[in-house]
């Protein structure tokens, strides 16, 4: 059953020729030609202007033109405190994340699966990934208020904070932006780990039983290493959107207090848009891409496999 | 299925898992409504009643959670002094507007990618697929640069560029992985008879329509939250409701309840949409990957 990666996408087989004479090719390169165009030149285009503008120092003003500046925006970066700290944090940030969901959204999927409640309660679990990402982000800032947050009031009834609020401090901020995210997207996971479970092979289960194995032991040889697949999707979907969104963390902290969740995306956002240095902050969107579109490239292969689509 | 065979016995431990589970569950599902029962409830709170807290350590005071007389003139607030209507109506405008795009144009090239075999097409669709899973904001220092000198910066036009630059991508991705999953045997036989390529396209439409309405959705969803290219693209002319909702924070005299009320208009939408498109949401939030 094993097909190697790099087989076609999920082509199940090469299309028959009847579908692939001269006349039909061109008909497709008719219906490819407008959606290419149009994303040639609205990301293509914009990605050799941000190679462009990485190497200048962009003027704001349309009289001035911009400076050359050749590599000098880069090797700024090296000697960037707040950027270096920025991955430090990112990565920090959404492996905190990652542990918490997958441990959180797996153990959900087990104890869930093939109950009666499956169905309804899944619907419910997915109302949070419905809610803008701000959305969110503005609710759990109400939720963590100092002064009139029920959360922070069942944290500080139970001892666990004093004074300030979780966000209120540079040890504690973190793990209220983890929180948050945790509480919006441990749900994708269960989702994926659910159609995983559905996937696991019965017969192998059935004959590892008769030979006397109990839970557990089912669980570590024949389940899990199914869900492998799975869980690696999981994990690589969650860490692309911790790279691609920051809406909840600008929300909640922007960044502070004193920089402890300014994580690279949030430093980028506010290099460019809020002290407007577009031509330094190409030079960190280019990092920032480059390191995307590598866990991407891993990402597309993981997609690839073919046990994601069999059912049993 | 021969599962039913195997007799398991009820053991101690096999009880104290069953109600470990449940408690788990039960734990879960109240964290998981709680945020979003409190922005209900708050929203239709008078300003004193959102901040009225027992004091630390009071657990009997929680029934002032419970203690107001519910208002909704946070809702008519929005509508009629924050200029909410507009607000909708541009959130509405670039969702749709951009999710209408990339679907029409998405679905005719995610067909081709499916039918045709021509060398480096998975060159092409990386690169298509490495668009989408750009960060938001690495894409907006270029955009932004651009918008800016051909004037898109605050109009809806400019946002609908900025969405279908994530929903393009998106679009033809997964369409293509559902019509790898239409056999060509429909449209062979309808060519056999005789028809056209573009006739034995529209042979299979009625097949694929669902499908690519519930995708549409998904753009819409995607679009309707995102925040960072509304903040700024959208910015003055055409400000979307998130952005308009976060910008209801102000330094002093938070209103919540309006807040609250502002944050229900924008989520309810789109929660109503998901469970419309139940079925389809695995698929298109694992972008494929994985199906439900």
């Amino acid at each position: 059953m094993l097909q190697t990666l790099t087989t076609d996408f999920r082509t199940p087989r090469a299309a028959p020729s009847a579908l692939n004479t001269a006349p039909s090719q061109r008909y497709y390169v008719y219906l490819l030609a407008p959606a290419i165009l149009l994303l040639a030149a609205i990301s293509l285009y914009p990605f050799f202007w941000l190679i462009y503008m990485s190497l200048h120092q962009v003027s704001m003003s349309p009289n001035q033109p911009d400076v050359w500046v050749g590599l000098a925006n880069y090797a700024k970066l090296l000697s960037d405190k707040r950027y270096l700290e920025g991955w430090r944090l990112l990565v920090v940030y959404s492996v905190s994340c990652m542990i918490l969901q997958v441990g959180l959204g797996l153990l959900l999927a087990l104890v869930l699966n093939n109950s009666r409640w499956e169905k309804p309660l899944v619907t419910v679990f997915l109302m949070p990934m419905m809610m803008a990402p701000v959305i969110a982000g503005l609710v759990w800032f109400y939720l963590y208020n100092g002064t009139f947050g029920w959360y922070n009031w069942v944290l500080q009834s139970l001892g666990i904070l004093s004074g300030t609020s979780i966000l209120g401090s540079t040890s504690t901020a973190m793990i209220g932006i983890v929180v948050v995210d945790t509480w919006q997207w441990t749900p994708l996971i269960t989702l994926i780990v659910l159609a995983g479970l559905k996937r696991v092979p019965q017969d192998q289960l059935e004959a590892h039983m008769v030979d006397g194995a109990g839970a557990v032991r089912n669980f570590f040889a024949i389940v899990l290493p199914n869900l492998y697949p799975f869980l690696l999707i999981a994990v690589l979907l969650r860490f692309m959107d911790n790279f691609r969104f920051i809406d909840a963390i600008l929300r909640l902290t922007g960044g502070g207090p004193a920089n402890s969740t300014k994580v690279l995306p949030v430093y980028l956002f506010e290099v460019s848009f809020t002290n407007f240095n577009l031509g330094y902050g190409a030079a960190i969107a280019f990092t920032l891409l480059v390191v995307t579109i590598v866990i991407g490239m891993v990402l597309v292969s993981a997609f690839t496999q073919p046990s994601l689509q069999q059912k049993h | 299925m021969a599962s039913r065979d195997i007799v398991t016995y009820r053991t101690p431990a096999s009880v104290l898992a069953g109600i470990a589970s449940a408690v788990f569950v039960v734990l879960f599902l109240i964290w998981t409504v709680l945020p979003i029962f409190i922005m209900f409830v708050s929203s239709i709170k008078d300003l004193l009643e959102a901040f009225k807290l027992p004091a630390v350590g009071d657990w009997s005071g929680i029934g002032v959670f419970f203690d107001f007389t519910p208002t909704f003139k946070h809702y008519v607030d929005l509508f009629t002094q924050e200029n909410f209507g507009t607000y909708f109506f541009n959130s509405v405008a670039s969702a749709l507007g951009s999710a209408a795009i990339s679907v029409v144009l998405g679905s005719m090239a995610a067909y081709a990618l499916s039918r045709a075999e021509f060398r480096g097409k998975k060159d092409l669709f990386f690169w298509i697929i490495s668009t989408r899973m750009a960060p938001v904001v690495a894409v907006m220092v270029p955009l932004f640069a651009i918008f800016r000198y051909g004037g898109l910066v605050g109009t809806t036009p400019g946002l609908i560029i900025a969405y279908t630059t994530f929903n393009l991508p998106f679009a033809i991705w997964i369409l293509k992985g559902f019509f790898d999953n239409v056999p060509y045997e429909i449209e062979e036989a309808s060519m056999v008879d005789g028809s056209t390529r573009l006739q034995a396209f529209k042979a299979i439409i009625p097949l694929v329509s669902p499908g690519i309405g519930a995708f549409l959705v998904l753009c819409v969803l995607f679009a309707w939250n995102d925040f960072l290219f509304a903040s700024i693209i959208g910015s003055g002319g055409a400000k979307t409701l998130p952005v308009a909702t976060s910008g209801l924070v102000q330094p002093q005299n938070i209103q919540w309840g309006k807040i609250m009320a502002a944050g229900v208009v924008t989520t309810l939408p789109m929660m109503l949409l998901g469970l419309v498109i139940r079925r389809y949401l695995v698929t298109g939030l694992t972008m494929g990957a994985v199906r439900g």
